[in-house]
């Protein structure tokens, strides 16, 4: 990597912990070595495992799941926390740096996905381009009210058009609303659950954001790689390939929001 | 622009006799010309090509946006990509064959071995499986194998060297696979494409 990439790195890694520092976050800095827990291994089997002393321990994959061991075992004074670091997945090194927010409430987080944007537009030339959400429970309203397989999930999340409308027919909602080009979802969505507590909250975050004018996309097949994420989810990227934001809810009552400092645009 | 991988063989000659019946001229002309190279640009679509196992891990990195492969590659191995939509051409299936008077079959020589075994895991048989490049057909005639598992598009190529059908596994056919964060951010020109070819 050229001097100039890893400096610009450390002094956005820099500005990002003062920002955080500024709006009452407790930075921590961790042991990359942590105690191995076997829900680790199924959340990432990247996790690099090895043992010392007839003990088995971990090299941190993911800064979320770290704090939430930490939370899980310690009480904590904070219910906001910021962190920068290495993380290593099948042998190699990427940078993480992120919020956790527990307990938050709903404009906690949009004041932090707010901060996040304005700190990236700040740093960037480039203008975003898309903000991808979804909520895992929206699924579960579909398959609730229209009475469907539960195994209709799995050809959601792959997008499979044709055999959703094999199974379902060309006429039915779940179909038609598989087949909309995804940024026109969000109406066919709040069509039908328009007035429950999750469109609520989708709704109030594309009001918030109507400032930074991107495209907002609901899709029920957006899904996180990390399958501890149980509701709501999102990606926002820049004009590139690879997201420069990524979080969602946890845990029922906690939220992550990840900063890209490797090729989401900021470099 | 966006990028389609097309897988070559069969399949490209399967897709461009879809594209005659369904008179999508645009991309045919300049598809079946004759000093095509590795990449063909039409308007404001690049297409690829390239053998059928590349075509998803071209599609999950982003290289392309979107792919036309067979099913049978992605039976085979798990990629992190959306499986968008069956296509209407490449229709084929797997099976298991070997020689007529075979009585017991202990050993399978398949060049798609997660698929063999998985078959035979869930019919509950211990098999033990060889693992083949090409050329299956031969492993039963030589005594490498006492069956196999293969593609069957006519059963020709089964019937001239003397081998049968016992069952069949699967149907294969083409599938339209797309990128994971293109399919967001180039919306427009993925969903142009999609109904030029009839997808939507």
């Amino acid at each position: 990597m050229k001097n100039e990439l890893i400096i610009r790195r450390l002094e956005l890694a820099r500005d990002y912990m003062n920002l955080l520092d500024e709006a009452g976050y407790q930075l921590i800095d961790m042991n990359m070595v942590e105690p191995f827990h076997i829900e680790d291994k199924r959340h990432h089997s990247s996790t690099i495992i090895f043992e010392k002393n007839e003990q088995l321990f971990s090299i941190r994959s993911d800064w979320t799941r770290s704090l939430l061991n930490y939370n899980e075992n310690y009480y904590l004074s904070h219910r906001f926390f910021g962190y920068f670091g290495p993380v290593v997945r099948n042998y190699k090194t990427f940078y993480q740096a992120g919020v956790e927010l527990y307990r938050p409430s709903e404009h906690e987080v949009l004041k932090s996905i707010d901060m996040h944007l304005s700190f990236a537009a700040g740093q960037s030339d480039g203008e975003f381009q898309s903000i991808i959400v979804n909520d895992d429970k929206l699924l579960d309203l579909y398959i609730d009210k229209y009475q469907l397989d539960s195994d209709i999930r799995h050809l959601v999340y792959e997008k499979n058009i044709s055999e959703i409308r094999k199974r379902l027919g060309e006429t039915h909602p779940l179909y038609q609303l598989m087949a909309a080009k995804v940024s026109d979802q969000i109406n066919l969505i709040n069509g039908e659950f328009g007035d429950g507590e999750i469109m609520s909250f989708i709704n109030h975050l594309n009001e918030y954001l109507t400032k930074y004018h991107m495209k907002f996309i609901v899709d029920l097949s957006f899904r996180s790689p990390q399958s501890y994420y149980n509701g709501f989810y999102f990606q926002v990227f820049l004009d590139h390939d690879h997201p420069l934001l990524s979080g969602g809810e946890y845990n029922s009552n906690a939220f992550g929001i990840a900063l890209n400092l490797s090729d989401g645009g900021l470099l | 622009m966006i990028t389609v991988a097309l897988t070559k063989g069969r399949l490209f000659e399967d897709f461009i006799k879809y594209m005659e019946e369904n008179s999508l001229n645009d991309y045919l002309q300049a598809l079946t010309a004759e000093n095509r190279s590795l990449y063909t640009l039409i308007d404001n679509v690049k297409f690829i090509f390239a053998k059928g196992p590349d075509v998803p891990t071209y599609v999950e990195s982003g290289v392309a946006d979107l792919g036309i492969v067979g099913s049978d590659i992605l039976a085979e191995d798990p990629f992190n990509i959306l499986n968008v939509s069956q296509l209407p051409f490449g229709e084929c299936h797997f099976s298991v064959a070997g020689l007529p008077d075979q009585e017991e079959v202990e050993t399978i020589a398949a060049k798609y071995t997660n698929i063999a075994f998985e078959h035979f895991k869930h019919q509950k048989k211990d098999v033990s499986i060889i693992h083949l490049n090409g050329s299956v057909e031969l492993a039963p005639l030589l005594g490498l194998s006492d069956a196999i598992v293969d593609i069957v598009q006519t059963g020709g190529t089964l019937r001239d060297n003397g081998l049968v059908e016992y069952e069949k596994i699967m149907d294969i056919h083409a599938r339209l696979i797309a990128n994971k964060r293109t399919f967001y951010t180039k919306e427009d020109e993925i969903y142009k494409f999609l109904r030029e070819i009839g997808v939507i």
